[in-house]
């Protein structure tokens, strides 16, 4: 059984002088991107380049939640699209993804939240979404560990309860996609960063990275919370994008309480059970822009503020581990996904904030499509970058857990 | 690593006191010949540095001046400003 092991995605193999595509990012985007990209248009002669590991950056780092109660008309049907997705790579990838449809559960705070999420749950429904408004009773019946009391900082009137959402396993999502693209044809290169991106006439010519220089005429940078930062150092292009530390940690195991991914934004903290039974939960991001993905001591004290109230039950448990990554946060709280502007062939898919795990499967998979055949698709259009100069920004800062640099 | 900032007028104090204020982007463009274009580069458009970068804090919890300083946003401490090139 020992001494057997082989990657799933291949071993180290030699890092070719051309491609017809190179996907800079071996996250959940960058592997998506390259999995659809041989799987649906054939094209198999496509690398991921990674500065670190796949799954370094947000891919391994995220807290796994999965929903599609976005607030937008533009917004849900993407995430639908890409919640209906999983059970679809399970079978596909011959992977178990773990995905575990407990729902999630949004609690209100007040009754004007309680209209927001009418209005919330008015968009979802249009869509075929399902989500619906529970009131106090209904929230403590379904998850008895929470605290309904009047005499907490933020008493609980209710919440938007969305049953197709969950947790799925972030890390088999990450080994998953990237076993299937490279049982396809594709190439993952670790230990490889791209440190500058060539043009020629305002083509894309290729990429140079630190084992060499590679030809293609086709670039995506999907480098997660770095994809702006040198987006702008290689080709100069300025993105409406701050970069943050988020946190998140995961407490000793326990005995279940929480069936359900319980999430509040006025507390500012969501929580659900492993099946562990760790609770793991997070939602702080620092109030200003670093690269740190340090912990940091204000961080836990507001955690632990934040759960004792609103369960209780939680009070003297333990946390266990914690650690950081980084979001890339845009105004409108919505990811930017382009092509061909201002450059032929370079694309960029970025600006995901700490919304990019459950949306990798749909929008790598549009991706695919808009680098095969170089005409962007309908449902990916209206996220371009000139939105904010035609000051067509989205409306998710309305989301019930919204959360930016600018507010 | 918790971050302290240099107010100029009350001095070294703990970042949670500040409000971060965005990228220093130089002057506010005139109003004469604004377009929509240059109007949103100055309003939305970062540099995202890894490394030094000149911003603006606004002391929130303090004196309620307004100033720019230079920090390193990968280590998230202050530094000095650096040399002015060329
Ligand atoms: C604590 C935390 C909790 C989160 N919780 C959730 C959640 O519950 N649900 C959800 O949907 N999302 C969540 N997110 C957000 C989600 O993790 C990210 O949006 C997502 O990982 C972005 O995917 P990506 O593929 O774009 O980038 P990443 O997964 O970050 O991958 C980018 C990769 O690019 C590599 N790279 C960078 N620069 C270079 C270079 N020059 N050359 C080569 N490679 C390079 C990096 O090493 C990295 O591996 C969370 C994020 C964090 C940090
Ligand atoms: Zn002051």
């Amino acid at each position: 059984m020992f001494g057997k092991y082989k990657p799933l995605w291949g071993n180290k193999t030699r890092l070719k002088s051309s491609y017809d595509a190179v996907i800079i990012g071996g996250g959940l985007h960058g592997l998506a991107t390259a999995y659809f990209l041989a799987k649906e248009h054939g094209m198999k002669n496509v690398a991921v380049i990674e500065k670190n590991f796949i799954g370094f950056g947000g891919a391994g780092r995220n807290t796994a939640i999965v929903r599609a109660n976005q607030r937008t008309q533009i917004n849900v049907p993407l995430y639908k699209e890409a919640l209906d997705l999983w059970p679809v790579l399970t079978r596909d990838l011959d992977f178990n993804l773990m995905f575990n449809n407990c729902g999630n559960l949004n609690l209100m705070h007040s009754e004007a939240a309680m209209n927001a999420a009418r209005m919330n749950i008015a968009t979802a429904q249009f869509h075929g979404v399902e989500s619906h408004l529970l009131d106090a009773k209904q929230v403590k019946e379904m998850v008895p560990a929470l605290n309904i009391s009047p005499d907490i900082t933020y008493p609980i009137h209710g919440a938007m309860f969305h049953p197709p959402g969950g947790i799925v396993r972030h890390d088999a999502v990450v080994w998953g996609l990237a076993k299937g693209a490279v049982k396809l044809g594709a190439e993952i290169h670790q230990q490889t960063e791209a440190t500058a991106i060539n043009t020629e006439n305002g083509r894309i010519t290729g990429v140079e990275t630190s084992r060499g220089k590679i030809h293609s005429p086709r670039v995506l940078v999907s480098a997660g919370g770095y994809s702006a930062g040198i987006i702008n150092k290689m080709l100069g292009i300025k993105l409406p994008i701050s970069v943050l530390t988020i946190q998140a940690m995961v407490t000793q195991p326990l005995k279940p309480i929480l069936n359900h991914v319980v999430s509040s934004g006025a507390y500012h903290a969501y929580a659900n059970q492993t099946l562990k039974g760790e609770i793991a939960t997070g939602a702080h991001m620092d109030p200003w822009p670093n690269y740190t993905t340090l912990t940091t001591a204000y961080y836990i004290k507001h955690q632990a503020q934040a759960l004792s109230e609103f369960l209780p039950c939680l009070r003297g448990v333990k946390f266990m581990r914690h650690w950081g990554g980084l979001a890339d946060m845009t105004p409108d709280m919505a990811p930017i996904m382009d092509g061909n502007d201002p450059i032929d062939g370079f694309y960029m898919n970025c600006g995901w904030g700490y919304f990019g795990f459950k949306s990798c499967s749909a929008a790598g998979r549009h991706l695919a499509a808009f680098m095969a055949t170089g005409n962007c698709p309908d449902i990916l259009e209206p996220f371009n970058l000139r939105r904010y100069e035609k000051h067509q920004l989205m409306g998710e800062t309305a989301a019930l857990v919204s959360y930016t640099p600018d507010n | 690593m918790s971050l302290t900032l240099t107010c100029p007028i009350c001095g070294k104090r703990n970042g949670y006191e500040f409000r971060y204020g965005g990228e220093d982007k130089g002057p506010r463009p005139a109003e004469d010949g604004l377009t929509p274009r240059s109007w949103c580069d100055y309003v939305h458009m970062n540099k995202c540095v890894a490394g030094v970068q000149k911003e603006w804090w606004f002391h929130r919890d303090g004196c309620g001046s307004w100033f720019t300083t230079y920090r390193n946003t990968v280590t998230n401490l202050e530094v000095e400003a650096p040399e002015a090139k060329e």
